[in-house]
């Protein structure tokens, strides 16, 4: 749905529009263009009216067409937020100018109010902190050890990205290289054998998969080297066993682990839950 | 295990701009491993950070569920990276278009704003741009970038 402002709503240079098909029933996204001053607190009222009368709880408010803004509207919009965290959502500034940002943070707002580069930002932050969505990402390489600390170091900065601890963050990527330098070395190579990982990351956890070729050579001896990891769930390698470290650290470092091997392919499904 | 040429690598990623500097810096290390200079990985993650920040911001209006895919050929004396997004609108579509036709031509692209400015990078950094469309308004968009001593050389 979709209320344009209309005449009645234009005020000198002020335009304001709702948009609420964007992102979802909960959402609703406030478009300003203009000077937003003193004048145009009285229909700011009206559209935070509007999209309280329609139970939304997340609002984006889009300042991206702002040319300017009155510390009284600031403080405006500050009431509204409180409202909105206080159903359980939150009111978030996108699309500012670095005029508008800079003057807003010289005004403390950032310290209130999230800031984001544009309204898909602020959306998926949403869907990130609210609905507990999952990004994946999905990569494919020849299998090359080489290659493995660059696929490693992707993950780690990922979870990173997505503000997971260093700590965190450090043991996705020990996972990660583990897993990757098993494909690699126990699967078929050549550039035609491609290693697969899918990482999964929310809030709460990462999920990675890992999938190569299986060397039918191998299986039977590989299956054998899983089995005190994965069917009696110990970690412990002895002193002088050479094989089996990389997966008992792996079963250390995460909360789940599954391997599933066959003629054809090996997947590896680790699931890590976030720590801090 | 040793790594020969040409090779592919390829990444599926989800439209949000937040994840790029990740990819981008992926794609540098992945040339540095592969013995390019840190120059020429570095110059590259301008070219893949460019045509990512434009596939996700003007090709994927699926939103936040529609997925970017960018896959990269490295061959000993270049590489080659092809950014497909998944859809964006007809007016975005010709705008890129023209963008395109204009930078072959050699025209300035500083009236696009800040997106004809990540392509007019490209075009600096690279030696070809090329732009596909599908029937289903699907872009991508290939790259080519040579290692500066064969392309200094020539």
């Amino acid at each position: 749905m979709r209320i344009r402002t209309g005449q009645a709503m234009k005020n000198n240079a002020l335009t304001m529009e709702i948009s609420s098909h964007e992102g979802g029933a909960e959402i609703a996204v406030l478009r300003i263009a203009g000077a937003l001053d003193f004048s145009g607190i009285a229909m700011l009222s009206n559209f935070f009216d509007k999209i309280t009368a329609e139970n939304r709880s997340y609002v984006v408010v889009d300042l991206a067409g702002i040319e300017a803004i009155c510390s009284a509207a600031l403080g405006e919009f500050m009431g509204y937020r409180k409202r909105f965290v206080e159903r359980g959502g939150s009111l978030v500034f996108a699309g500012l100018s670095g005029n508008i940002r800079s003057k807003l943070t010289l005004l403390g707002a950032n310290k209130i109010f999230s800031f984001y580069q544009d309204v898909r930002g602020a959306i998926n932050a949403y869907k990130w902190d609210y609905k507990k969505q999952s990004k994946s990402l999905t990569v494919a390489f020849p299998a090359s050890l080489k290659l493995v600390p660059p696929v490693r170091q992707l993950a780690a900065r990922l979870a990173r990205q997505k503000g997971y601890s260093v700590k965190d963050a450090f043991r996705i990527e020990t996972i990660v290289d583990e897993v990757c330098n098993n494909a690699v070395e126990h699967g078929l190579h050549g550039q035609e054998n491609l290693v697969e990982m899918r990482v999964a990351i929310d809030k709460e956890k990462v999920d990675i998969s890992v999938s190569n070729r299986s060397d039918p050579g191998k299986v039977a001896a590989l299956k054998e080297l899983i089995k005190p990891v994965t069917q009696g769930g110990g970690t412990h390698v002895g002193h002088n066993d050479k094989r089996g470290r990389g997966l008992a650290l792996i079963r250390m470092l995460s909360n789940d682990m599954d391997v599933n091997i066959t003629e054809h392919g090996t997947s590896v499904h680790v699931i890590k839950l976030r720590e801090e | 295990m040793e790594l020969t040429f040409p090779y592919t690598i390829s990444v599926r990623l989800p439209s949000d701009l937040e994840i790029i500097p990740s990819i981008r810096k992926f794609v540098s290390e992945v040339l540095q491993v592969s013995g390019f200079s840190a120059k020429f990985a570095f110059r590259s993650e301008i070219i893949v950070d460019a045509i990512c920040n434009n596939a996700i911001t003007y090709g994927s209006e699926g939103g936040a569920e529609s997925e970017v895919e960018a896959s990269c050929v490295i061959y000993e004396d270049r590489m080659e990276i092809v950014v497909k997004d998944s859809g964006g609108t007809l007016t975005n579509i010709e705008r890129l278009k023209d963008a395109v036709r204009r930078s072959r031509l050699g025209l300035p692209l500083s009236d696009y704003g800040p997106s004809g400015m990540g392509l007019e990078i490209v075009k600096l950094l690279s030696e070809t741009i090329e732009l596909n469309v599908d029937e289903n308004n699907v872009t991508s968009i290939h790259v080519v970038r040579k290692r500066e001593e064969v392309s200094q050389a020539s």
